[in-house]
């Protein structure tokens, strides 16, 4: 099957919306998911964007059975490591599940690590639930290394009622 | 002990690079640290920097046996969550341990916060190695959540080379 890979345009921000609900939905959050299509485009079309997204989409003949022809996405944003310097950190890949096993998921995937070449990374890093062996095997498959199993590194977070107590204690300028 | 928390500048790179040195050797992985003092001048202090950094200084009075009055630091980034919008990443928080237990560690980290929050983040993520006991425990006290532990998720990464070296353009699949 044909597929095409390419940045997103403020108009996909509507089929993404959709995408990461679906996403959310296979992971098992999807109560967690609070963004509106509004704050994506806000967010990731402006002047200085907080994201940069590629979208994969098929020609008319092989839409979705709902009609969609953006079948993938990957959401991605620069970051740092004080120990290797500029990386790309992929927060999200999906291929509808129709989609899957032609080829798009490591299409998205490797324009995510071109990109982020361009902009002299060294690095990718993501995160997957541990449950989602499938997920895991096509990432180690890539070539990644699970951080969490071979080193140790645990993901933390202050969000809520927690974050807001930690700012409340900042010193005063 | 009085300390004061500011903005990082350009002149404090030579500090930080000591400080990630300093918190490299703790962590046991000096050997990883390809980041020198002129890539931080560079990759911080640039029109579209990759990231923003915070000091902690205290009186010359206070100073360290090798002179130093910078003392701390924190390291942060902008970085996005596509279920929660805007987060702030805390990529490092050191203090030099003969600084430590006067709070400067948690002004460090509330500052990050305060910062994120300023420019409307509702996360504050990072990462912790879980044999390190003392950092878990500090950041359990201030209210943080594992979600490692809590929710299972694991921190996958993919690595090129070297620094300036080539980084692959496609993900191949390894036979």
């Amino acid at each position: 099957m044909d597929f095409k890979i390419r940045a997103a345009k403020q108009e996909d921000c509507k089929e993404i919306s959709r995408m990461i609900i679906e996403l959310a939905v296979f992971e098992k959050m999807q109560d967690q998911v609070k963004i509106s299509t509004q704050e994506l485009e806000r967010d990731g079309f402006c002047s200085n964007p907080r994201f940069e997204c590629q979208v994969a989409e098929v020609s008319e003949e092989h839409k979705s059975s709902q009609g969609y022809t953006v079948v993938g996405y990957t959401l991605y944003f620069y970051t740092y490591s004080t120990w290797m310097g500029p990386t790309v950190f992929m927060e999200d890949l999906y291929v509808m599940p129709e989609y899957r096993g032609k080829g798009i998921g490591k299409g998205l995937m490797s324009k995510v690590a071109q990109v982020g070449k361009e902009k002299q990374c060294t690095r990718l890093q993501l995160t997957v639930l541990d449950w989602n062996t499938r997920s895991l095997d096509f990432y180690i498959m890539k070539g990644a290394r699970d951080m969490t199993a071979s080193e140790g590194w645990h993901a933390l977070r202050f969000d809520g009622e927690a974050l807001d107590k930690l700012a409340a204690e900042a010193p005063k300028d | 002990m009085d300390f004061s928390i500011r903005a990082a500048n350009l002149e404090d790179c030579k500090d930080i690079a000591r400080m990630i040195m300093e918190l490299a050797e703790y962590e046991k992985v000096s050997e990883h640290v390809k980041v020198t003092q002129k890539d931080l001048e560079q990759d911080g202090f640039s029109k579209n920097p990759f990231f923003h950094g915070i000091v902690a200084e205290v009186p010359e009075a206070q100073r360290t046996k090798d002179g130093h009055v910078k003392i701390g630091y924190a390291l942060y980034f902008l970085s996005y969550s596509s279920w929660k919008g805007r987060c702030v990443y805390m990529e490092d928080l050191y203090v030099m341990p003969e600084f430590r237990g006067k709070g400067i560690g948690k002004a460090l980290m509330s500052k990050v916060a305060q910062l994120g929050m300023a420019a409307g983040c509702t996360q504050l993520n990072f990462t912790v190695l879980d044999w390190n006991k003392a950092s878990l425990d500090f950041y359990a006290a201030q209210g943080c959540s594992d979600v490692t532990a809590s929710l299972g998720y694991h921190v996958m990464r993919c690595e090129g080379a070297e620094r300036g070296e080539a980084w692959p353009n496609t993900i191949e699949d390894r036979q």
